[in-house]
């Protein structure tokens, strides 16, 4: 496995607080990746360090086996749209490609008309004037068109209604399909990336929770309820993310690799949502003060 | 990235464009007029000593006619000229592609923000320069005639000679220097507090501060000036002013220094015989000329006597007047120098902003 994206002890510090804290992954190439968390877990300020938009404060971080924007090759590989989707208000759809043809030299410029094309846009039209919408495919236009090897986008749908949110998330798969080509993109809204990623990082508070092709993480995860029992008598092999109990039942979803054979428990599977957001609430080795109080709110 | 870099500099070079189309229409359309006129006077075919009377008329005719207006102006228009390209081209630079977030769009192509950086502040920089000194060569062929009779005649009015703050700072190859440190300024301002409002206030004070503190305490300073004592009799100008009670003290400026035509003089008082400055008047010379009364203030000379009786009482007081000044032949090596020092704070800050924009985002 090849990590697109390789961090080790990966720290950013703005002045008092740290945005990224002792961060280590790796991302595997091949896949669409979602990399999900809470708000504040330090997924643009990696996403940032992985374009080189930011330097790290502490550890590494490599791309495609590279410090991130270390010279004009390796800006070449990777494409990228940030947050906002910025676009140069100025300058026309037409200029923007111009541009793009101008300052990459594996620019796709069929790639970038046909896509534009599509999406009826105006080649003549500001790209002030565009609504939201039209301004996050005009950059995902220009960072597919230079024909990356890995496409990162921060949030690229956050801001648009669901309708354009469907048709960027659609616009981005056709052209993975097409093109074979590494993304990573974070978001949330997991519901968004159930439609988009086949591999999924959930990190909270700067370290990976669980990471995984999302038809592995499937399989593996399970939700168990049953009469209320102590969940330290499960068998070992099974791992127990969450839980909760009334007077009566105990409700629990556990991480295992075999089968679940205990006949008292009603065993059903997991949606990608219930369980990113299970590791998301489940508590950190790092967080004691944390896991009591998600232990009383469960 | 160069054509990108053109692409958006567009405005800006229009900009530019307009600026030096109006400027030469206004220089044009009054040019022939100020070089007939100064053709009318007799000026053109003068040389030498004898031209003094005429050219210090024309020069001080000037003073009430338009050309003052006009030369003013475009005078005014390349001093502001480098503070504008701070300001409007400077400053934004980089803090533009921070507020907006189009850094991320820039600096995330095949191109390193080294070389983003390189051409955008080549490109800006040389067009800078380019437009600060093609005006500044347009106004100073337009004030040929000007300068001439400033040269000529006594150097007074709305002329002043080459080495005056106004003349120094908008002829010669000074304006070059400027844009260029102006600029890079502005663009230093932009990538360290990364808004352009704020960049655009701090560059025009920074700029501002240092085209006043530059003539005031360095320029005079750039080669250590000479120092002259001559007669007071010989000084021209300005006569002498007394003050005080009965007019007990008294100032004498020079204003040009005999054999040294468009000497720049930076200070001058009258001296004793021995070396000392002084400014009480000699007990003898205190009703010479002087008004009935004494004169307590200012020139009150008796009618037909005037101050050159009084200034002869000083000479025979053996009071001299003692001028340090810088010559008109260091001209050019002032140019240079003071040029210099701004391309190479220019420079300096060009490179700081490379640095900086590594760890920019």
């Amino acid at each position: 496995m090849n990590a697109v994206i390789a961090a080790s002890g990966l720290g950013k510090q703005y002045r008092h607080t740290w945005a990224l804290r002792d961060c280590t992954l790796a991302i595997p190439e091949g896949h669409v990746v979602g990399l999900v968390g809470p708000n504040g877990a330090g997924k643009t300020t990696l996403l940032c360090l992985a374009t080189g938009m930011l330097a790290p404060t502490r550890g590494t971080i490599t791309v495609l086996g590279e410090r991130p924007a270390a010279g004009p090759a390796q800006l070449a590989r990777v494409g990228f749209v940030a947050q906002d989707t910025a676009v140069y208000a100025r300058l026309t759809v037409a200029d923007h490609l111009r541009l793009g043809a101008w300052l990459n030299p594996g620019w796709d410029d069929d790639l970038a008309r046909q896509r534009i094309g599509q999406l009826a846009l105006d080649p003549k039209q500001r790209a002030g004037s565009l609504s939201g919408g039209q301004r996050a495919q005009l950059a995902l236009t220009m960072a597919m068109a230079k024909r990356p090897e890995l496409l990162i986008l921060d949030e690229p749908v956050a801001s648009l209604d669901p309708l354009a949110r469907r048709e960027f998330l659609q616009g981005l798969m056709e052209t993975v399909a097409e093109q074979r080509l590494s993304v990573v993109l974070s978001s949330h809204l997991v519901a968004d990336l159930e439609r988009v990623c086949d591999y999924v990082v959930v990190l909270v508070a700067s370290r990976v929770r669980v990471a995984g092709e999302v038809s592995d993480l499937l399989a593996s995860h399970h939700r168990l309820s049953g009469p209320r029992r102590d969940p330290g008598s499960l068998p070992a092999g099974q791992e127990v993310i969450t839980e909760s109990h009334t007077d009566k039942q105990t409700s629990l979803l556990v991480r295992t690799d075999g089968p679940v054979l205990d006949p008292a428990w009603a065993v059903k599977p997991v949606s990608l949502e219930d369980l990113v957001l299970a590791y998301m609430s489940r508590a950190g080795d790092d967080a004691p003060a944390r896991r009591q109080h998600l232990g009383v709110a469960s | 990235m160069i054509r990108f870099g053109m692409l958006q500099f567009r405005i800006q070079t229009i900009t530019a464009a307009v600026t030096l189309a109006a400027f030469a229409v206004l220089l044009a359309a009054t040019g022939p007029h100020l070089a007939s006129a100064y053709a009318a006077d007799g000026l053109d075919i003068c040389h030498g000593s004898g031209c003094l009377s005429p050219a210090t008329y024309f020069t001080a005719s000037l003073a009430r006619s338009p050309y003052a207006v006009v030369f003013l102006l475009s005078t005014g228009i390349i001093l502001l000229a480098p503070a504008v390209i701070g300001l409007f081209w400077g400053a934004p630079l980089i803090a533009r592609e921070l507020e907006t977030g189009t850094a991320a769009l820039a600096w995330n192509q095949s191109v390193t923000r080294t070389r983003w950086l390189a051409v955008k502040l080549a490109i800006g920089g040389l067009t800078a320069m380019a437009v600060t000194e093609t005006l500044s060569l347009m106004q100073t062929w337009w004030a040929v005639p000007i300068s001439q009779a400033v040269a000529d005649g006594s150097g007074a009015g709305v002329a002043q000679s080459r080495f005056s703050q106004l003349n120094f700072a908008t002829h010669g190859i000074t304006p070059l220097g400027y844009a260029a440190f102006a600029f890079a300024l502005g663009v230093t301002a932009g990538a360290l507090i990364r808004r352009t409002v704020p960049a655009m206030a701090v560059t025009l004070a920074i700029f501002a501060a240092l085209q006043v503190a530059m003539p005031l305490w360095v320029r005079p300073n750039l080669a250590p000036p000479d120092r002259t004592v001559i007669p007071v009799t010989s000084l021209g100008g300005a006569g002498p002013s007394q003050t005080g009670p009965g007019g007990d003290t008294f100032s004498l400026y020079a204003l040009t220094i005999p054999g040294q035509p468009g000497a720049w003089i930076l200070s001058s008082g009258p001296v004793n015989a021995a070396g000392r400055r002084v400014s009480t008047t000699p007990a003898a010379c205190t009703s010479v000329g002087t008004g009935p009364g004494g004169g307590p203030q200012g020139n009150a000379f008796l009618p037909g006597q005037g101050p050159a009786a009084f200034v002869g009482c000083l000479a025979s007081h053996g009071i001299r007047e003692a001028i340090t000044y810088q010559p008109a032949s260091r001209y050019w090596r002032f140019q240079a120098t003071e040029t210099a020092i701004y391309l190479a704070l220019a420079l300096a800050l060009a490179g700081y902003c490379f640095r900086r924009l590594r760890r920019l985002s």
